[in-house]
């Protein structure tokens, strides 16, 4: 599988070498939507310390983002439920085509490309329907609209390609709303979250649901480790200081691991996962609490939280060298690692939820 | 007059934030946490002369230390987050109930260990803190069970406990994080870090106030929670919110400094929040299961909601510090 991942990816790669790579687009680490001084919003592309490489305005608040394979093309997702998504150009900054959401539906602010590049699948409510739907756009030429399907729940929020397999792991956050009710949650006396495992054609093919008495905490946010596993952030609905897990890990097949469950500390999160990521390692991952103002890290093989480090509306979070890298809504970056937290960069700025890698 | 003219002179130009920070961490912070180490020793003296949970010296000293603790617990960055101090001094909410099955736990194998102060203090922050203690003097079941020996061993393990925890946060606030607070340096960058950290703290406690020592007993109209008032065994529910309120004031007007109007407000809005409070007669929130007296301390919570209003709408942009951008979110 990796394997014709590889050679299609090499293929694209071969047959666009004439053209533009990540390389001259100044082979930017990280994208993250963001709002100026000024209150506009943009979407950046930043390098491994923070500095900006390139902007891009966006016609309102962006959420997350996509980064092509291959292209240095990204796609900045509106924040729900707003319907745009904008595909740039990140040598310029330009941006080549605006997607539009079909009548009916909003993005939920996550997608992600096809292995080999030649599509783009976005997070989208139905909101007439309360479905969640995975829209698929044809990224090899003019990103028309191909088709759509089921997400597996209500609220798919954030997504990522498997990497145990080819597919798509979706975080069904359970929760219903409809833009006519702005952000109003719906749905709260019989929210289900669950993780869907999809074929890249849209058969559900597993699916995870938490138990009963965690019914209320929305999984929203997704990593995935090179060895398949999943690592998942959650949200919580119900009353406000119940001890309960934020994150957790989770593999097909399997019942899923819920981390630093007995720790008091995980009430510091105030029961609000923002972002997670895995270390570079995989040996521990990492979940930030913009309402905490913290990063809790634990290890995945114990599930016991490790340390915490205190970063003013800290949510953005990517695995680096050292271990992670957080960004903050005060425009700061940080490098952590088991020796502290360390300011890199801090841009005159506000840094959007999440900080998106580009491998 | 010299005064008046001195005040206006203050109150024309926003104080620069390190001015500010000094000021709060000398005049606020740093007593708030001596006055909890001295209680708190009281407190472990007291259970060294007498263990009896009946017995008058040891709860009133119990009592003292506690309201040192809610007067100084919205402070919760630095010392009180190194080794999970401010947990092992107050574990609360407690929503899986394990402070009375750790109590029970040690009781019912008289573990030796809590002999040793500092095998204990590696213990769970579960059978530590305050609200352990509260179930070992007040608890009908805990406070009777075992032996008296071990459950006075106890009690005095969980004192002098408190004791050390309340001792090391003080001295670290004095020996080094108060230089940390008073201008930038390694911790905090700028001096706006600095006042959103005080900003936040001050929000952040009046957010306790509102969703958890009022909003976890009132629960909803169809299924309020009485059970959940935070130290009902001992009676302090309503207190708490009092010491806590006349806690937060000073603390908020220190950051309004140089804007009278605001602080003016500000001292209205509490003053609101105090009469209602004081009024209310209820001191474990026992009201929240009938109309009327939920309607008086949902009208309670109200005021602590509007008071919260006022610091992010006036009080944050006055001190050019907002609410967090991520954290607002609810993404």
């Amino acid at each position: 599988m990796t394997t014709r991942r590889g050679f299609l990816a090499g293929l694209m790669a071969s047959t666009l070498t004439s053209q533009a790579s990540w390389a001259s687009a100044g082979s930017p680490a990280f994208l993250s939507a963001g709002k100026d001084a000024s209150g506009a919003f943009l979407l950046a592309g930043l390098s491994d310390t923070g500095g900006i490489l390139f902007r891009h305005p966006l016609p309102g608040r962006g959420h997350a983002a996509a980064a092509h394979p291959v292209r240095p093309e990204a796609v900045a997702f509106a924040r729900r439920p707003d319907r745009f998504a904008d595909v740039i150009d990140c040598r310029s900054g330009a941006a080549t085509a605006r997607l539009e959401p079909p009548a009916g539906h909003h993005f939920y602010g996550h997608g992600t490309f096809s292995p080999d590049g030649s599509r783009l699948f976005t997070t989208e409510n139905d909101y007439e329907n309360a479905r969640g739907v995975i829209g698929v756009w044809d990224a090899t030429g003019g990103y028309r609209r191909i088709t759509a399907f089921s997400s597996g729940g209500i609220g798919p929020h954030d997504m990522a390609l498997r990497r145990d397999a080819p597919g798509l792991v979706v975080a069904n956050g359970g929760i219903e709303t409809h833009p006519d009710s702005g952000r109003a949650k719906l749905n709260l006396p019989d929210m289900r979250p669950n993780l869907s495992y999809l074929s890249l054609e849209g058969e559900l093919q597993a699916q995870m649901e938490l138990a009963q008495e965690l019914r209320l905490n929305s999984i929203r946010h997704l990593a995935v480790r090179a060895d398949g596993t999943v690592g998942f952030a959650m949200q919580w609905q119900g009353d406000p200081g119940e001890q309960l897990p934020a994150a957790g890990l989770h593999r097909p097949g399997t019942a899923p691991r819920l981390m630093a469950e007995d720790d008091a500390r995980v009430l510091n999160l105030k029961g609000y996962g923002g972002s997670v990521a895995f270390s570079a390692d995989g040996s521990r991952i990492g979940v930030t609490s913009p309402r905490g103002g913290v990063l809790q890290v634990m290890d995945t093989v114990s599930g016991a939280l490790l340390r915490e480090f205190r970063m003013h509306d800290v949510c953005g979070l990517a695995a680096s060298a050292g271990g992670f890298t957080a960004s903050t809504g005060n425009g700061q970056f940080f490098a952590v690692s088991d020796a502290g937290q360390h300011p890199l960069h801090r841009a005159d700025l506000a840094w959007d939820n999440h900080l998106i890698p580009l491998i | 007059m010299r005064a008046l003219a001195l005040t206006l002179a203050l109150t024309a130009a926003p104080v620069a934030a390190s001015e500010l920070s000094s000021s709060i961490t000398d005049k606020l912070i740093l007593p708030a946490f001596e006055e909890l180490a001295a209680d708190s020793r009281t407190l472990a003296r007291a259970a060294q002369a007498d263990c009896d949970p009946q017995s008058g010296a040891l709860r009133a000293a119990y009592g003292e230390a506690f309201d040192a603790w809610i007067a100084a617990s919205h402070y919760r960055f630095g010392p009180t987050e190194t080794d999970s101090r401010a947990f092992a001094l107050a574990f609360w909410p407690d929503s899986r109930s394990k402070t009375p099955k750790a109590l029970a736990g040690l009781i019912r194998s008289e573990d030796a260990g809590i002999k040793d102060p500092a095998k204990f203090a590696s213990y769970s922050i579960a059978s530590r803190g305050f609200y352990a203690l509260e179930f070992l003097l007040y608890d009908p079941q805990l406070s009777t069970a075992g032996t008296p020996e071990y459950r006075c061993a106890l009690t005095r393990a969980v004192s002098t406990d408190i004791a050390a925890t309340s001792k090391a946060i003080s001295a670290d606030w004095q020996q080094s994080y108060a230089a940390e607070l008073r201008a930038p340096g390694s911790r905090y960058q700028t001096e706006d870090e600095i006042t959103q950290e005080l900003f936040k703290t001050l929000t952040t406690g009046l957010q306790v106030l509102d969703g958890m020592r009022l909003g976890r007993p009132l629960g909803t109209y169809q299924k309020p929670r009485p059970n959940r008032a935070e130290a009902r065994r001992s009676g302090r529910s309503l207190r708490h919110v009092l010491v806590s309120l006349n806690a937060l004031e000073p603390l908020a007007v220190a950051l309004a400094e140089g804007h009278a109007d605001l602080q003016e407000k500000i001292t209205a809005g509490f003053a609101k929040a105090r009469t209602k409070a004081e009024a209310l007669d209820d001191p474990v929130f026992a009201g929240v299961s009938d109309p009327a007296g939920r309607f008086r301390i949902e009208s309670l919570q109200q005021e602590i909601k509007d008071l919260h209003t006022l610091m992010r709408e006036d009080l944050g942009p006055a001190l050019g510090v907002a609410a967090g951008f991520n954290a607002l979110d609810g993404d």
